[in-house]
Parts: structure tokens; sequence; C-alpha cells
């Protein structure tokens, strides 16, 4: 509505910057959207939606910043006000899945399972990789974000505090809660794998 | 004499207990995300030099995040997205 008040550009400068700096993010924001959705086809809504209001909003975007904390912002508010209230829950997981894992763990680590196997071999870095993913779905959104944000996207503090509208402090204690959680969840896991301390 | 006694009882673990394993415990996560200043990064590798507690803790915080940032599958964009995503902008303008 106000848009004529922007600092306008031709539809094909428009079109031809918001490919040039906003596409190339495609890849990190399906991924953060996965991970907070937990379904291929909530992230995939969530994407789409993500850029139809980054176009919308396009001009608003300075060039040359930081066009990935941009979109992650946009993206993560979206998922505030429309996603959440559709999955009342925070998260879908199969909760049983991983219980059931745990459980039958009980046994006690001296069972020596997994002292045989090569740490290195491909199965079993896919292996810790599942159990990681497992672990981390389980935490709270609020919690699994801040780690997503800070360990897979490599987000400093600063921009975290402004993708989330949360001070740096803020962003420290969460991300200070978020891995302690995850930590425990890992531990039993860990015990098994050999990553003993 | 008692309530003295307390009162510098109370007192004692925040500081004895310290060496600065307290402080250190703080800075972990700065120290693992690359966010501590010069200054905070001296003092604690200075510190880990000499405490086996501190020096096991950090290289459990590393483990943590080397588990995320190495271990955690990316998943695959569907093809079709950038696609369909440049096909509905035009459709919406």
């Amino acid at each position: 509505m106000s848009e004529q008040t922007g600092k306008q550009l031709s539809k094909e400068e428009k079109d031809a910057r918001f490919e040039a700096e906003l596409l190339p993010v495609l890849d990190p924001l399906y991924n953060f959207a996965y991970r907070l959705t937990l379904d291929e086809d909530d992230a995939n809504d969530l994407v789409q939606e993500t850029y139809l209001k980054a176009y919308r909003f396009f001009d608003y975007f300075e060039q040359g910043t930081n066009a990935k904390a941009w979109l992650f912002r946009i993206l993560k508010n979206s998922f505030i006000n429309e996603f959440r209230k559709k999955s009342k829950q925070p998260a879908k997981v199969d909760y049983s899945e991983v219980e059931g894992y745990y459980n039958t763990d009980d046994v006690e680590g001296d069972s020596g399972v997994a002292t045989t196997t090569d740490m290195r071999s491909e199965s079993v870095q896919d292996l810790i990789g599942d159990e990681v993913a497992s672990a981390l779905n389980t935490l709270p959104v609020d919690f699994r974000t801040v780690i997503i944000l800070c360990d897979l996207e490599g987000f400093t503090y600063e921009e975290m505090a402004k993708i989330l509208d949360i001070p740096i402090g803020t962003v420290r204690s969460r991300l200070h809660r978020a891995r302690n959680s995850l930590k425990e969840k890992l531990e039993k896991y860990a015990k098994t794998m050999g990553y003993n301390s | 004499m008692e309530s003295k006694f307390t009162e510098m009882y109370q007192k004692e673990p925040a500081e004895e207990n310290g060496n600065g394993c307290e402080q250190v415990i703080n800075l972990l996560d700065l120290m693992v995300d690359g966010e501590a200043s010069a200054e905070e990064q001296h003092f604690f590798n200075k510190h880990i030099e000499e405490c086996v507690n501190c020096f096991e803790n950090h290289q459990k915080q590393k483990l943590l995040k080397g588990l995320i940032s190495g271990h955690l599958k990316r998943v695959i964009v569907p093809e079709s997205l950038a696609q369909t995503i440049k096909a509905k902008i035009q459709e919406t303008i």
C-alpha cells in the first residue's frame, strides 16, 4: 500500500536483486524451517511464505547487509505467528520412538556393544547424526532454535539477538540452557559409543 | 559469635571454591563460539592449563558443538522449491 513512497526499483531490477541476494539463502533457510517444524511440507510452506514476504518488503532491505539474517528473522516470525498456532505442540516428534531407544539402553554400559565398532566408519557417522538429530528434536523449540542458529549456521550472538528479537544476554543464557539439556540427552548415548569420560 | 561464624561460613563457598572455576564455566560457551574477548581468552586458557576439571569441561563443550556442526545431516531442498517461489512471486505481484 505504502510502497509508492519507498525508493523505487524497476521490476526487473528488483527481481534480479532478489534472485541474486536472497535466493542463495534457500538451502540454509529450508534447513532452518525443517528443524523448526520437523515436517517437510510445513518447511516448504514456511519457506515460500518467507520469500513472498521478503519480496513484498524488499524495498526495506538494505543492499549488502546481512540477507541471511534478515530472511532467518522473517522466517522465525512467520513460524511464531502461524505455525505454532497450527500445531499447538512445540514440535511433532515421535516421542515413543525416542523413548523406546533410551529404554532399551538401560541395560547399562558394560555390554561393550560399541567397543568393537570403528568410530570412523560411515554407518557409525550416520548413526551419530541420527542420534544427535533425535536428541535435538526433543528439545523445546526455543532451545532447538538457538543451537541451530549458533552451531549449524554459525551466526554470532549479535546476529542471533537480532533474528530472535531478544537481548544478547538472553541469547547467551538460552544457549547455555539449551546445551545443558542437549548434553543430558546425549549423555547416555555417548556412553554406549565410548565417548565416556 | 555464632551468627558471625555462619556468616563467614556462608561466604566461603563462592570465593574459596573459585580459583576462577566459576568464571571459567561461565566463559565456556563464549570460548567455543568464538565470542570471548582477548582478555577472557587469556584468562580462560591460563586457567585450563592448571585445572583438569575445567580443561575437561572445555573438551566436552567443544565435542558437543562439533556433534551438531559435524554430524547433523542437512536436509535436501526440494528441487522445485526455487521455481515455485519465483512463480508465486510473479502471480501475486
